[in-house]
């Protein structure tokens, strides 16, 4: 009876995922039947199935159970069931990152793929190349040549995509193979072509001059297969973008003739590929575009809505970047308003508003309107960016924009969608002052009633640092002060701040301010108490320049580095207070170009992109934590650590062209009180081995030479780094100099193949390098003034100033002349006063910064156009010999 | 077991199905045997160095063999212990022109008759002393005797001189093989 129940229940879950119960013991457990003789196949596939489930529903394995689990499975070979062998194959793939010793199953891997059963070869070479690693690879490079050049394409595909996997742990060895791999690009199979294309390239992508070659004779080839002409129009693509970042572009280039030659291509994909790469090619002028645009306005007309829609996409962004391309194409994209596909639809419409004139965006508006709820998060954002582009564009019409955001806020939607109107709204305020009040006042209400805590706490931010310099301040006081009553713990801290910040800014708003702070002291949550405890105390002070100081500025020291420096004093029990001025100050983070292409940038083809995305990512970790991440590498060379914390590091500087012998580029570290000059040397030479690498510079005056740490041993292409650590001069306006600099080394030759040197003898050598500078720049490092007029006040009182009138007659405009006075003297332009209004002659430029050892400066540069820019200079520095050298660096 | 397969079973009828390892140092000539009793078809042309295991199937006499030929190499002896479990045979096979390394065969033949999965059963093992065709091979007797395979009192075992290049001598061991399965199976059943 039970056993029927349990039926029945079984039969009434039938319907949904019959793996649901599955446990992974149980499972594991299960895979002893591999062991039987003879083997049945068929519950054999049932188990490899769960666990194949188990491991792609993100269960964990253990190494030892993993192993177990494998070797189990290999018992299967001896089975000849096509269904479970290839079961095995998937089995061995998702095991190997797992399991120990999988090198066991090479032999029979190899057998299957090397033999005469048809369906087991392809599986059997990329479950291979899984298991496969550096040392055992020499063992199949054998076979793999063989399958490359295979007669069926799936068996010759499947070896080029493992190819391609294996570069990433063995680089070398599949260069080896590319004879083979050419032969491939010859084949008659669609897919093996674009595959052989495909490693081609990633075998020779650091090879420029090889790659410029593959394109040309593959360009006049005629490829058979459109993926792979898609291909190679990307990498044409990446090919001029180089060509023009080097700055050697023409615009008759062979390259492009051939992506615009593509253009009259037979296959519909080959031809968007090339229109959307002209689209995308930065130089583009808007004679190219011309053909490229009108392909895609065909494209618009097409009945299939996948070309439909790739088209209105690509038309959409070159509409940033050309609107008056896209102009000729609005008539078809008026007709794509009403397309029964929203995605569609939507595209079109942001895009018109785009281009369109000041006159069309009333009506523009209320058509998005009549539809806005019926689309997805995803294209609402679209929308809220094309609306963000159109305040700028238009300032006047924000108050219609600006309703219809405030509309969008109010409606259901996600943390991004939500995120990214606010996003806007927050931009348009900054950008347009007239919006503040209006943009405020709806941010305001938006807190009254959103769910979202990262957003709420933003706009409190912004309320406190933008809410005192309104008119009436005191409206936005109520909204803020329902957070503390209304909200979780995070939001009401947030709350606190900004009251604070309020108090600090409006002295007759002091009073009221004080009172609530004091209820705040109350609150159930330890933060939102410690915070109000500690804004009550400081404005109950009544003390100016102490409110500036700790609520008006924020904390100016880089976290991590903090957190750092307070771990290591709690590790050393001492008695001397913990000085914050021994930590890093956080370097300003250069504000990012918000590009809304890069998230489609990575779309792109993943081995084109895969390259520049990665350098992306990596530049912005780079701008953000240059500091920290050479503190951490100076960290570790014991010599350097009595020298004090760091207080700044240069961009690195190169001293060699880049193709030369040996490549040089220096980085120059700030110490308090001294000067750590890191040289990065990489051997390009194959038959040489470099020890004893060190630079030699000649001392410039008042620098004196502490240490010399050279780099024992730098083979080919290592990088090896030497260092030199200079005292500054005592006086500081010698502390900006050139220095001569000099690489000296003992060269052993070497065989290239081994690296190891042919004898114990070498010789002395030397190589010149390009002079660098130590400048002014170097010494400071940028800070922010959230209130530069408070700061600047205060310190005409407590620092000491100097002031001067300049010159600068090699300067036509305004722009030119703030761009060079930020770039030379390395401070943090403050208040938005690098940007200077259209049409206007004289500005003033606000700069903060902090010198080595922990003096402030403050620069306020007022500049007036005239035939030459004149400049007048009044710096306000806690050290008049710091003052002194800014004002003498600058003449 | 139904009263068919029973039947089947007693009349001898039925085909017999076991595993047996093939184990050996390197180059001793493991996979070079094993392809020799393979049909003709599906022989390789050339031996390459095992790495990991192969498993194959060959027939004798009703019954069906299959073969795991383990690599001999030493990094992957320690491997062979997975495939103890659920043999019914071990072949050993032995380079007799190898003097030098016959203590490593010793050694490795101990470790695997005292391992936890063999050492309490029973079922036959085959030596081969391969390579009997070299000038200097030590004769099959001097390998049981420098093996010390008098000791193995609790498996039936049994050495013949081969040479996997001609087949020579393999037959003779496999028909040994065969008949002692087949009585450990009838034994059981």
């Amino acid at each position: 009876m039970s056993a029927f129940r349990r039926d029945k229940k079984e039969e009434e879950e039938g319907s949904g995922n019959p793996f649901q119960n599955i446990e992974k013991t149980t499972v594991l457990q299960e895979t002893r039947t591999f062991n039987d003789t003879p083997v049945n196949p068929r519950k054999c596939t049932h188990i490899l199935t769960k666990i194949l489930y188990l491991l792609n529903q993100g269960e964990q394995l253990s190494t030892t159970e993993a192993t177990e689990a494998f070797f189990a499975m290999t018992k299967l070979f001896q089975s000849r069931d096509v269904i479970l062998r290839r079961m095995v194959y998937l089995g061995i793939k998702e095991l190997s990152a797992i399991a120990e010793d999988l090198i066991i199953v090479t032999s029979s891997l190899t057998k299957d793929m090397t033999g005469k059963e048809d369906l087991y070869r392809a599986a059997a070479i990329r479950a291979l190349c899984s298991i496969t690693d550096v040392t055992t690879l020499q063992g199949i490079e054998r076979y793999m040549k063989q399958a490359i050049v295979d007669r069926n394409s799936a068996v010759s595909s499947a070896a080029l995509v493992s190819s391609l996997h294996l570069t990433k742990i063995a680089g070398d060895v599949v260069k080896r193979w590319v004879n083979e791999v050419q032969e491939a690009v010859n084949s008659d199979s669609v897919m093996v072509q674009y595959h052989a294309l495909g490693v081609l390239y990633h075998i020779r992508k650091s090879d420029r001059l090889a790659v410029n070659k593959l394109v040309a004779k593959l360009s006049h080839m005629s490829l058979k297969s459109p993926y792979a002409v898609c291909m190679l129009i990307r990498i044409a693509c990446k090919l001029l973008e180089d060509e023009d970042s080097s700055g050697g572009g023409s615009s008759d280039s062979p390259l492009f003739e051939f992506i615009e030659s593509c253009l009259r291509h037979k296959s519909e994909m080959v031809i968007y590929e090339a229109a959307h790469a002209i689209v995308n090619l930065r130089r583009t002028t808007s004679r190219e575009l011309a053909p490229a645009v009108s392909v895609l306005q065909l494209f618009c007309s097409s009945p299939k809505p996948t070309l439909r829609f790739a088209a209105v996409r690509t038309l959409n962004k070159v509409a940033m970047s050309h609107p008056e391309a896209v102009t000729a194409c609005n008539l078809d994209l008026e007709n794509l308003i009403t397309d029964s596909n929203r995605s569609v639809a939507t595209l079109a419409i942001t895009t018109l508003l785009k281009t369109g004139a000041e006159s069309s965006v009333d009506r523009l508006m209320k058509q998005i309107a009549s539809f806005v709820s019926e689309i997805s998060d995803e294209f609402k954002i679209v929308v809220v960016q094309a609306i963000r582009a159109l305040c700028l564009k238009f300032p006047r019409k924000h108050s219609v924009l600006m309703n219809f955001l405030s509309a969008m806020l109010r409606d259901e939607g996600g943390l991004e969608y939500k995120a990214s109107i606010a996003d806007t709204i927050i931009t348009i305020i900054e950008e347009n002052p007239e919006a503040k009040e209006t943009g405020l006042a709806h941010l305001c209400e938006f807190i009254e009633d959103c769910e979202h805590t990262s957003l709420a706490v933003r706009i409190l931010h912004l309320l406190g640092k933008e809410g005192p310099r309104t008119k009436q301040p005191s409206r936005y006081i109520r909204f803020i002060y329902n957070r503390v009553i209304l909200e979780n713990a995070p939001v009401r801290a947030a709350a606190v701040a900004a009251m604070a910040q309020f108090g600090a800014a409006c002295p007759d708003l002091l009073p009221n301010i004080q009172v609530l702070l004091a209820r705040c002291q109350m609150d159930t949550d330890d933060e939102v108490r410690d915070r109000a405890t500690y804004y009550y105390s400081i404005l109950e002070t009544q003390d100016k320049p102490l409110a500036n100081h700790y609520i008006v500025e924020g904390l100016q020291v880089s976290i991590p580095s903090l957190e750092r420096a307070l771990h290591q004093y709690t590790m050393n029990p001492t008695d001397v207070p913990f000085d914050m001025k021994c930590v890093p100050l956080a370097a300003v983070p250069s504000e990012e170009i918000v590009n809304p292409s890069a998230k489609g940038g990575q779309a792109d083809g993943m081995l084109i992109s895969a390259a520049s995305s990665g350098s992306k990512v990596l530049a912005v970790a780079a701008t953000v934590s240059r500091e920290e991440s050479y503190a951490e590498k100076l960290r570790s060379v014991p010599e350097l650590v009595a020298f004090g914390p760091l207080f700044r590091s240069s961009e690195p500087v190169e001293l060699t062209e880049s193709e030369t012998e040996y490549v040089v580029r220096c980085i120059k570290h700030s110490f308090p009180q001294h000067l750590v000059l890191q040289f990065d040397c990489v051997n390009t030479l194959s038959d040489q081995l470099l020890e004893n690498v060190r630079v030699e510079v000649e001392t410039p005056t008042g620098y004196q030479l502490v240490q010399e740490i050279p780099c024992p041993r730098l083979s080919y292409s290592e990088t090896g780094t030497a260092y030199l650590v200079f005292q500054f001069p005592e006086e500081l306006g010698a502390t900006v100099g050139t220095f001569n600099a000099t690489l000296k080394f003992l060269v052993k030759d070497c065989d290239p193949a081994t690296g190891l040197p042919d004898s114990d003898e070498g010789y002395d050598d030397e190589y010149m390098l390009e002079d660098f500078e130590v400048t002014l720049g170097d010494q400071i490092q940028k800070v922010t003034k959230a209130n530069f007029g408070a700061a600047w006040e205060e310190a005409g009182a407590t620092h000491c100033e100097l002031a001067d009138t300049y010159s600068l007659s090699n300067m036509g405009t305004l722009e030119e002349a703030v761009k060079n006075i930020i770039s030379f003297l390395g401070m943090q332009p403050v208040e938005r006063s690098d940007r200077i209004p259209e049409g206007k002659s004289s500005h003033t430029l606000l700069l903060a910064g902090v010198f080595r050892g922990g003096y402030e400066i403050l620069v306020q540069v007022k500049l007036a156009l005239a035939a030459a820019v004149t400049m007048q200079l009044t710096v306000r520095s806690t050290n008049p010999e710091v003052a002194e050298l800014v004002t003498s660096a600058v003449g | 077991m139904g009263f068919w397969d029973k039947l089947v079973n007693l009349l001898g009828l039925k085909k017999k199905e076991v595993n047996i390892l093939v184990v050996g140092l390197n180059n001793s000539g493991k996979s070079t045997i094993i392809n020799h009793f393979k049909n003709e078809e599906e022989k390789l042309p050339e031996i390459v160095p095992t790495v990991g295991f192969n498993v194959e199937k060959f027939k004798n006499r009703n019954v069906g063999f299959t073969a795991f030929d383990m690599s001999g190499q030493g990094r992957y002896r320690d491997l062979w212990e997975h495939y103890y479990k659920d043999c019914q045979g071990v072949v050993f096979v032995i380079d007799s022109s190898d003097r030098l390394r016959l203590v490593v065969v010793r050694e490795e033949l101990d470790l695997l008759l005292q391992h936890p999965d063999i050492s309490g059963r029973r079922f036959p093992v085959l030596f081969f002393a391969n390579k009997m065709d070299v000038r200097d091979a030590l004769s099959s007797v001097k390998i049981a005797a420098g093996l010390g395979l008098e000791r193995i009192l609790d498996k039936p075992w049994h050495i013949c001189a081969s040479n996997a290049l001609t087949g020579e001598g393999l037959q003779e061991g496999v028909e040994w093989l065969t008949q002692q399965v087949r009585e450990v199976v009838s034994n059981r059943s």
